[in-house]
């Protein structure tokens, strides 16, 4: 797969602070990449220094193979922290504007005015809109150079529920299209949901890369319940049980390496026992990232 | 390249309201100042009837070509402070509202967005000048008693000089907005300029004097003098000290070099 972003030892220092420190990082095409991390973390810093607006104090980092210019960031779309428009001009002369800033055709506006549904607001000036407008209107300018690589910074920041999930189906819908996607965030769940790789910073470092399909992975928990008075006693009898815990009336049984679900279920079939409730219990991305917090220091 | 970058800032100023009310100001001051001077000469000359004296207005040819040209761009100089407002009010927009910060993000370079803001102060000290001239040429036909062709085109090199008079007080204009960026602490800044370097130039006259033309203030305004005095049958300096060109026009080019360089340099 081609290489979309290289990063090399990237640092930034504020002062005696270290906002990020020696990063190195690849994203491929194609990739939903999650960056997370507490706040202050670095996430924006970093997402600061891609887009040309902060100074790296030290490193390296090159778009599609090529040393960063103005020109490569036109054909990058981004929306970082929160939407920035010219308060008095409508959504629609701000895309306009925008459209020249990138030397994209205006002809697009109208498409992705209709992506984000704003087409009935857009001639309302920007300091009308409500946040979720705002935030529409961001990605719908992000969008509007047709872009291979979109970078979003806390694209459901200050959002209610449903416009949460409308970004995140926009989102879905665009990495459908082959788009690469950066998404920064700290909403956990966001990006397991949509991210097909990701990676956490802490204090400036990169603690932890890879697939989010690898945080399932490792020791399983089964929930079970049976209509049967001895289960605690056959589970236990399991050769594949690690240990048994009680919790909400269900038993909840972590199974050792190369143990399943099936195996499990297989076992106390075979026993004459049939589960009324059995559930696999995948490890949340948001246990991983404590655990990959409190690991690094 | 060049028109694209003035195009793109003029987008942002020719919806914004608070330009063309300035503009408005700009123009309507300048006019209604130029049509009230006669009526100033003649409040002058009944001031001075009441002592007893009497003064000719008619002998005073404040409006006649060609001194209708360097009267009237003098004083037109005044005003060019109207327009550094705006010029101060349009930068530290972009940097209220973060939209400089996101200009960069969609893809120009810093020296491609300030290249937008110098090419916009080209365009507004070149309509200033345009303006002046034609009030000048206007009033100058109305008032002139007897159009003399020759005098009609006699010291239009003022001109010139008006015009890189505007733009090098644009420039600071703009210089000051990019280090201080709030509109306020600018606009206040931008109007104590001439009064900070006089207090200045007042305590060093009797040890450097020789320094005091290179003053930036002192060197934009030395471009052009004031020409009343002649009506006191007195010299003036009635051309364009080359000496006051090179010393305005490194200032020019010094404060927008300065401005790229905090550019190019901060944290946006």
């Amino acid at each position: 797969m081609e290489t979309v972003l290289s990063i090399k030892g990237l640092t930034k220092n504020f002062g005696r602070l270290c906002a990020v420190n020696q990063m190195n990082l690849e994203v491929k095409q194609g990739q939903v990449f999650g960056m997370l991390g507490p706040n202050g973390s670095g996430k924006t810093t970093t997402l600061g220094m891609l887009m040309g607006v902060v100074n790296p104090t030290a490193g390296e980092f090159s778009w599609f193979g090529e040393a960063p210019t103005s020109g490569i960031r036109k054909k990058i779309g981004a929306v970082l922290e929160h939407p920035i428009f010219y308060p008095y001009l409508s959504g629609q002369k701000n895309l306009e504007l925008n459209a020249m800033i990138k030397e994209c055709p205006a002809s697009n506006i109208a498409n992705v005015l209709d992506l984000v549904e704003l087409t009935a607001r857009r001639d309302d000036k920007y300091k009308t809109y409500s946040l979720g407008m705002k935030q529409r209107l961001a990605i719908a300018s992000a969008l509007l150079n047709e872009p291979t690589v979109l970078i979003l910074d806390e694209p459901t920041n200050g959002l209610d529920p449903m416009g949460i999930a409308e970004i995140r189906e926009l989102i879905k819908k665009i990495a459908a299209n082959g788009k690469t996607i950066i998404l920064a965030s700290h909403l956990l769940d966001e990006v397991q949901k949509v991210c097909t790789h990701f990676a956490v910073l802490k204090k400036g470092n990169l603690v932890h890369t890879g697939p989010v399909d690898d945080v399932g992975k490792g020791a399983e928990t089964v929930e079970v319940q049976a209509d049967v008075p001895n289960l605690s006693d056959m589970l236990l009898d399991f050769s594949g049980t690690a240990s048994v815990n009680r919790e909400n009336g269900y038993f909840q049984v972590t199974l050792r390496d190369d143990f399943h679900s099936k195996d499990l279920n297989r076992f106390l079939f075979d026993k004459g026992v049939v589960a009324n409730h059995l559930v696999t219990k995948k490890k949340s991305l948001e246990k991983m990232f404590l655990e990959i917090l409190s690991e690094a220091h | 390249m060049l028109l694209h970058l003035l195009k793109i800032d003029l987008k942002k100023l020719t919806s914004y309201r608070t330009f063309w009310v300035v503009c408005g100001l700009y123009f309507i001051t300048i006019g209604f100042s130029t049509a009230s001077g006669m009526e100033f000469l003649k409040w002058l000359a009944s001031l001075i009837d009441n002592f007893g004296q009497k003064i000719n207005i008619e002998r005073i040819p404040l409006y006649h070509f060609p001194d209708v040209w360097l009267n009237l761009v003098w004083w037109s100089g005044f005003f060019k402070v109207l327009v550094g407002i705006m010029v101060v009010i349009s930068i530290s927009n972009e940097y209220t509202y973060r939209t400089l910060r996101q200009n960069i993000i969609d893809g120009l370079s810093r020296w491609e967005f300030l290249l937008s803001k110098i090419l916009t102060n080209l365009l507004l000290s070149v309509l200033s000048v345009v303006l002046i001239f034609f009030i000048a040429l206007i009033t100058g036909f109305i008032y002139t008693p007897e159009i003399n062709w020759s005098y009609v085109f006699t010291d239009l090199e003022f001109y010139p000089a008006y015009l890189l008079e505007v733009f090098s007080y644009l420039s600071f204009a703009l210089m000051l907005g990019i280090l201080v960026q709030r509109s306020g602490l600018t606009i206040i800044l931008l109007l104590l300029a001439h009064l900070l370097e006089f207090i200045i130039k007042t305590n060093v006259d009797n040890y450097v004097e020789w320094l005091i033309p290179y003053f930036p203030m002192e060197s934009i305004s030395a471009l052009i003098k004031m020409p009343l005095y002649r009506y006191a049958f007195q010299q003036i300096q009635d051309y364009v000290d080359p000496l006051s060109v090179v010393i305005a026009t490194a200032w020019m080019v010094a404060f927008n070099y300065i401005s790229y360089l905090k550019l190019k340099r901060s944290d946006l």
